[in-house]
């Protein structure tokens, strides 16, 4: 049975969508998702939260998470476990996507919600991705009973700061729950990029020229992203291609509306008034309705944040201050967006021997200045750092206008130059731009529409001890050898160069794994033997078991590394021997180390 | 006599024997086979009603609102907590109803009012005889364009409780 859908599935930190068209018409739309909004309540909404409760036994018994594709639940994803993210912390899961791309944890042991008391059963972030897409896809196998979602083409969107190690873990989440064995993983600030395309029709060759440099900035609920994408020439034609992305900032909207909340608490503590832990959170949940009045275009110019009395006092139970609209704008303008320099750098986390293990938040919430560092990292020395000469928003904060001017005025600010860095003219759906590019890009990727390219993201490198003598009490030096190039392409394969390495037969051969978005020139085979801690990042290390082979010599094999990007941007990293025809494929192993 | 007259017109007619063929693959059974795997339509375990104040309650505390004595609240305190009621609560019909204007036209606009109109589009007020009839339009009137109720699926004694006792433990 051939596909009849192609569909696009944004899996985000705070809510997830699905997109899909008919492959015959074309049209995008977007699919209502029916899910769990009180106990024993189903209501279908636009976006599944990405939050899952783990329901007490007494109250799965009852029945209460049963959906109308699933019965004996003892969990529930969407709205219902998003408002229990705030009233049962310890049995709901929030941000499980970054945990994902967490390489301090073991990501397929059961550690999350992370701090949860010994009586929870608690799940790994794997496991917790796995349920969200689970149910996206039942909910689409219940609307769609004649077009099977494995049976589709479908298109799972990746923030582009994923490295190989997490894109991995996350399609392996996403076999698990159903969907199909050729799914194409995107990255998301290429998928809004897509749904811009979409919307534009072939207009965008008007409106972008060869040269042009295009900034996708994309702020989520948890977390910020940027990417950078050239506007090349090939054979004549106006081509798309990703020139950088950078790391994953951990700070979003939801920073915002702890800061708003923040200053109407202190607001009440000068009227006196104490604000419990329940009305903290209503106090939370109004103030983000308060930020998106307050921040839109015609917003009034003081708005009330009252928290109704508990229980069934609510009149007399009220409190209530004001805040203005002047004073607002300008602590998150100033908070998350301040003006900087091209120079600055992020306030890094203090280094201290002793780290909880949990989500790296950052230190710094001043997005500009991740911006800044972002473009600097890119761009051709310190002193010439990349210049975007168009912008596209994405994420539900940017509906702000206050928000998206002040970050053109700071770009704008680095640059001598009579052309500041423009939005993108047109359609701009900060909510679903990503699952709806996915769903475009699903069928363009059938020869239709234009393409973005790019290949990976990062280079590659395998750790390699140096052989000598052993000095006690010193490990042997490291070295890094190149075995992935940046921007290496789908469907191609690499020979990497270099001296053999001699691995021990029968035992399992362990290799540490780096990666890095800024070493562009780095090619297969070249070896490192210095880098800078932020240059080179360790990620998840690699394994592979070698059966007792042939032509061991004194229980060696010599082998060469081969990389390979498959065509769904898979990379497989094989060791061959160099004297038999044998290979073995290296896995991620994100065990946590001992 | 059909038989035959079906059996020369397939000969002569490829084009009406691949009419026919589906006809044979699907027996009755078959059909009635598919007929039955249609879900079948469950009458909702209450009634919509009360889901619907579930709603409103849940989201909106509107129960609380109006079940509270407010007498003797001076209006300040009542407007600052109905400001939240009223937001909730709107986005809650909002999403459930998308409520429109039955009629576009602003108040006060000169509307004519249809022969034969249906008294539950139009109500007519004042000196009424004739038609068609030409009047002025004082309320617009409201509709919903929608109507997506949650489903509810508890169990049969948990069927009037609009909100769960809240217990802090």
């Amino acid at each position: 049975m051939p596909a009849k859908y192609a569909i696009g599935i944004d899996l985000g930190t705070t809510n997830s969508a699905l997109a899909y068209a008919s492959l015959e018409e074309g049209k995008l739309e977007l699919l209502s998702i029916p899910q769990i909004v009180a106990p024993a309540t189903v209501e279908p909404r636009p976006l599944l939260p990405s939050f899952l409760y783990l329901a007490p036994s007494q109250e799965a018994a009852a029945g209460a998470y049963n959906l109308p594709w699933a019965v004996k639940r003892d969990y529930a994803v969407g709205e219902f476990s998003r408002q229990q993210g705030a009233d049962a912390p310890t049995r709901t899961v929030a941000g499980a996507k970054s945990w994902l791309c967490n390489t301090r944890v073991d990501r397929h042991q059961a550690i999350l919600p992370w701090n949860a008391p010994a009586d929870v059963a608690k799940v790994s972030p794997v496991e917790a991705s796995r349920r969200y897409l689970e149910h996206l896809a039942g909910a689409w196998n219940a609307a769609f009973p004649d077009a099977p979602l494995s049976r589709q083409t479908v298109v799972l969107t990746v923030p582009a700061s994923f490295d190989a190690s997490a894109r991995e873990l996350t399609r392996e989440a996403a076999l698990s729950a159903g969907l199909p064995e050729n799914l194409v993983l995107l990255e998301e600030p290429q998928a809004a990029l897509y749904a811009w395309l979409a919307s534009a029709e072939g207009g965008w060759r008007r409106i972008l020229r060869e040269g042009d440099t295009l900034l996708v900035c994309d702020i989520g609920g948890g977390t910020s992203d940027f990417t950078l994408i050239g506007v090349t020439s090939e054979n004549g034609e106006l081509a798309l291609k990703r020139i950088a992305v950078g790391n994953h900032i951990l700070v979003g909207g939801d920073n915002m509306d702890l800061t708003l909340a923040h200053l109407a608490r202190t607001a009440f503590a000068e009227k006196k008034v104490d604000v419990d832990a329940w009305q903290s959170v209503a106090l939370w949940h109004t103030c983000r309705a308060a930020k998106e009045l307050l921040l839109s275009n015609e917003g009034p110019a003081r708005q009330p944040v009252t928290v109704l009395g508990r229980g069934k006092r609510l009149v007399g139970g009220a409190i209530s201050v004001d805040l203005d609209r002047k004073s607002i704008c300008s602590t998150l303008v100033e908070g998350f967006f301040p003006l900087c320099g091209i120079g600055a750098q992020p306030a890094r986390q203090r280094a201290s021997g002793f780290r909880e293990l949990g989500l790296p938040f950052e230190a710094d919430a001043a997005i500009t200045r991740h911006l800044a560092h972002f473009l600097t990292q890119h761009g051709a020395g310190k002193e010439s750092p990349v210049r975007p000469t168009h912008v596209l928003f994405n994420g539900g904060v940017l509906k702000a206008a206050p928000l998206r001017e002040r970050l053109l005025e700071v770009i704008a600010s680095w640059f001598d130059t009579t052309a500041p860095p423009r939005q993108l003219e047109g359609n701009h759906d900060l909510d679903f731009a990503v699952a709806r590019g996915a769903a475009y890009y699903g069928m363009a990727k059938g020869g239709k529409g234009v393409r973005i390219r790019g290949g990976t993201a990062r280079s590659y490198y395998v750790g390699i001890e140096t052989a000598g003598l052993a000095v006690p009490g010193a490990p042997r030096p490291l070295r890094a050898r190149c075995v992935v190039p940046f921007g290496m392409e789908e469907g191609s394969e690499t020979q990497v160069g270099g001296e053999e390495i001699g691995l021990v037969v029968g035992e399992q051969a362990h290799f540490r794994f780096f990666s890095s978005s800024t070493r562009k020139e780095d090619k297969p085979g070249d070896v490192l033997d210095r880098w800078s801690e932020e240059e080179l990042v360790e990620t998840d290390s690699m394994e592979a078991t070698l059966p007792a082979a042939k032509g061991a010599q004194d229980g060696f094999v010599p082998v060469r590394f081969v990389s390979r990007i498959t065509e769904l941007g898979v990379l497989e990293l094989w060791c061959e021997s160099t004297v038999s025809e044998e290979k073995w494929k290296l896995e991620f192993s994100v065990r946590e180390e001992g | 006599m059909l038989g035959l007259k079906v059996l020369f017109r397939i000969w002569g007619e490829p084009a009406f024997a691949s009419r026919v063929a589906p006809l044979l693959e699907s027996s009755p059974e078959a059909e009635a086979k598919t007929s039955e795997a249609q879900p079948e339509k469950k009458e909702p375990a209450r009634s919509e009603a009360l889901t619907l104040l579930a709603v409103l309650q849940r989201e909106g505390r509107l129960i609380d609102f109006f079940m509270e004595p407010i007498s003797s609240f001076p209006d300040a305190q009542i407007g600052s907590a109905v400001r939240s009621v009223h937001r909730d609560c709107a986005a809650a019909l909002e999403r459930l109803f998308a409520i429109e204007p039955l009629r576009a036209e602003a108040e006060d606009a000169a509307i004519e009012v249809p022969a034969g109109y249906d008294p539950a589009q139009f109500r007519l007020v004042g000196d009424i005889h004739g038609a068609p009839v030409r009047g002025k339009l004082s309320h617009p009137g409201w509709k919903a364009t929608r109507c997506e109720m949650p489903g509810w699926n508890g169990r049969p004694e948990a069927a009037f409780v609009l909100a769960a006792c809240e217990v802090q433990v």
